[in-house]
């Protein structure tokens, strides 16, 4: 009896000292969240207290500032791109990962190498001629030329996260599609595609956020009609400076639906962060 | 970027031996499908600007004013500015502190979630929040957070006794203050791989271990850091690269400042061309910078094949041998 409640104790007291390193680690990188989430809801006298305040009369005005502003434009803009780029990726990527998970081609390694090189090419390194060019053509300012350059890093990411996806995929099923006589397509369609849905969903996933979060591409590329959501950031200024309590609002509109895809995609969340290298 | 980096080893197929001569009649245009779309949008779309973008580098350009070919005076007159050593020791120092940090503190981290406790997959996903944020919007909240006169961070150190401090805009403070955030930003990052391979231990390892009483720092050392070794190189890849392409925190967190304490190359890349409307030097700078990554990425990628090689090595002579 003394015993059994003197373990209990000590993997009670074990289990409070293991909480205990792992409840700072969680609160360190929590707690900036935590405090976005505090701010939105403050009283602009409460945002600019010192010392700041922890406890406060938590206000949605902010929000209803935000909601009547033009930044809810500027997130329309901001998901419209990343949802059209997001799918032209995913069509394009998923037939090259399938390409090179079945065929095999002369110099492949290069070309699969080179695809994965893209995701590693600075913005600044094709932002002046993208600069340049859309200037020429006419395409400054539109969510035509923000989809264009994002695609070719969310093709890169598509190509190498879905290739793994591909090669787990049974040989034997496609083996036996064919001798129930389909076609190329139709084994790649009917057997191979939808085996690999969950694949194409996290892509659809990672795409959607890489492009919401980028900057400087859409800094550049944009100047009114096309300006993403994180550009628009930058605007929320009072004639006594920069309006944290909009600028805290605005930023968890972008942070939640973040927080919801992370929770859809965690079983492969290494997958996607380590571009398909890990699992 | 460059073709001619080996590749981590991939297994490729022969196709399939079928027996329907129709399918492999019908097989032969598959592959262009598959490939031709993404390789020429990927053609026009990434290296044709690269190349313009090389042109634009041998250029005095200033769009709509002046455009004179100067061949590779523009990197000439970079690499012998001291501005813009200084601005790639800026850049350097940032990158190696904060992947230190990430790699040090991930490692820490990564082992003190590595149990098994009710809620720990909660807590986890909390915790891998951060680096699927927007750096601009992180960027942009820690430099509220650390605000010299109402910020939250000098409120809570002042309660261990810290004296404030204008984080942002003093001249040492400033290049820590990136790189806590960029160490908070990306630390999550590590944590998530390296437990990915601390989780692909098998624990009946640590249990022989054990037995033989093997001390815990034995233990770590042969058995743990083993299979850390390709998520540790891949985390410090991943890493490596993209804090040397730096832009967006320093942009909303200092502002390059004080004075250019701050200004990665990026940023200068930036600067230069859009801000002083040298076109031509801007295009350099950021093509130094590609050279730089490409040998940055060539190298770290050999040492994550390298021990790939090795095993497969091994493996070749003992099938030989058998």
């Amino acid at each position: 009896m003394n015993a059994s409640s003197a373990t209990v104790s000590r993997t009670l007291v074990g289990r409070v000292l293991w909480y205990l390193p792992v409840g700072l680690i969680v609160l360190f990188f929590a707690f900036p969240l935590i405090w976005m989430v505090m701010t939105a809801l403050k009283q602009p006298v409460d945002v600019f207290s010192s010392p700041p305040k922890f406890v406060f009369a938590p206000t949605l005005d902010n929000y209803k500032r935000v909601l009547s502003s033009d930044y809810m434009g500027t997130v329309g803009n901001s998901i419209v791109v990343a949802v059209v780029s997001a799918a032209f990726s995913i069509v394009l990527g998923t037939l090259t990962a399938y390409g090179f998970s079945r065929y095999t081609l002369r110099g492949q390694d290069n070309l699969l190498f080179w695809i994965l090189s893209l995701r590693m090419l600075p913005v600044i390194a094709v932002i002046f001629p993208y600069f340049l060019l859309f200037q020429r053509i006419g395409l400054t300012d539109t969510l035509l030329a923000l989809m264009l350059v994002y695609s070719i890093f969310n093709i890169s990411f598509t190509v190498w996260l879905l290739k793994g996806f591909f090669d787990e995929v049974p040989r034997e099923m496609e083996e036996a599609a064919k001798m129930d006589g389909y076609g190329p397509w139709g084994v790649f369609q009917r057997v191979a595609l939808p085996l690999v849905v969950p694949g194409i969903a996290t892509a659809a996933v990672f795409n959607i956020v890489q492009s919401v979060n980028e900057f400087l591409l859409a800094f550049v590329l944009t100047q009114r009609e096309a300006t993403t959501a994180p550009v628009a950031l930058l605007n929320f200024l009072t004639p006594l400076g920069l309006d944290w309590g909009g600028i805290s609002a605005a930023s968890t509109m972008l942070v939640l639906p973040v927080a919801v895809f992370a929770v859809l995609v965690r079983k492969h969340l290494i997958r996607g962060m380590s571009f398909g290298q890990l699992e | 970027m460059s073709t001619t980096v080996p590749v981590p080893a991939l297994e490729t197929q022969a196709p399939p031996a079928v027996s329907a001569s129709s399918f492999e009649r019908r097989a032969r245009w598959f592959p262009w499908l598959l490939f031709g779309p993404t390789v020429l949008y990927l053609l026009v779309m990434s290296i044709f600007p690269l190349i313009y973008s090389l042109y634009i580098s041998l250029f005095d350009y200033t769009p709509g004013i002046n455009q004179t070919f100067v061949g590779f005076d523009n990197y000439g007159a970079l690499l012998s500015d001291p501005v813009f050593w200084r601005k790639a020791g800026v850049t350097l120092q940032i990158t190696v502190a904060a992947v230190v940090i990430e790699l040090g503190l991930g490692l820490l981290c990564a082992m003190t979630l590595n149990r098994r406790l009710p809620g720990i997959g909660g807590l986890r996903l909390i915790i891998y929040l951060p680096m699927m944020l927007s750096p601009l919007v992180v960027g942009y909240f820690w430099s509220f957070m650390l605000d010299g006169s109402f910020g939250v961070i000098n409120h809570l150190l002042s309660f261990v006794g810290v004296p404030a401090q204008q984080w942002t805009i003093d001249l040492t403070l400033a290049k820590a203050s990136i790189v806590l955030v960029e160490t908070w930003m990306w630390t999550p990052f590590v944590i998530l791989i390296l437990l990915a391979g601390l989780q692909s231990v098998p624990p009946a390892l640590y249990e022989a271990a054990t037995l033989d009483r093997a001390s815990g720092w034995m233990q770590f050392r042969r058995i743990t850091l083993p299979y850390l070794k390709t998520p540790i190189l891949l985390a410090l890849l991943f890493r490596t690269i993209d804090t040397f392409k730096i832009f967006d925190v320093p942009f909303i967190v200092t502002k390059g400042g004080p004075g250019d304490e701050t200004e990665t190359l990026a940023f200068f890349a930036f600067r230069e061309g859009f801000q002083f409307s040298a076109i031509g030097r801007g295009a350099a700078v950021a093509w130094l910078i590609v050279i730089v990554i490409n040998v940055l990425a060539t190298i770290l990628i050999r040492m994550l094949t390298r021990p790939r090689a090795q095993a497969q090595r091994v493996l070749d002579e003992e099938v030989a041998v058998a």
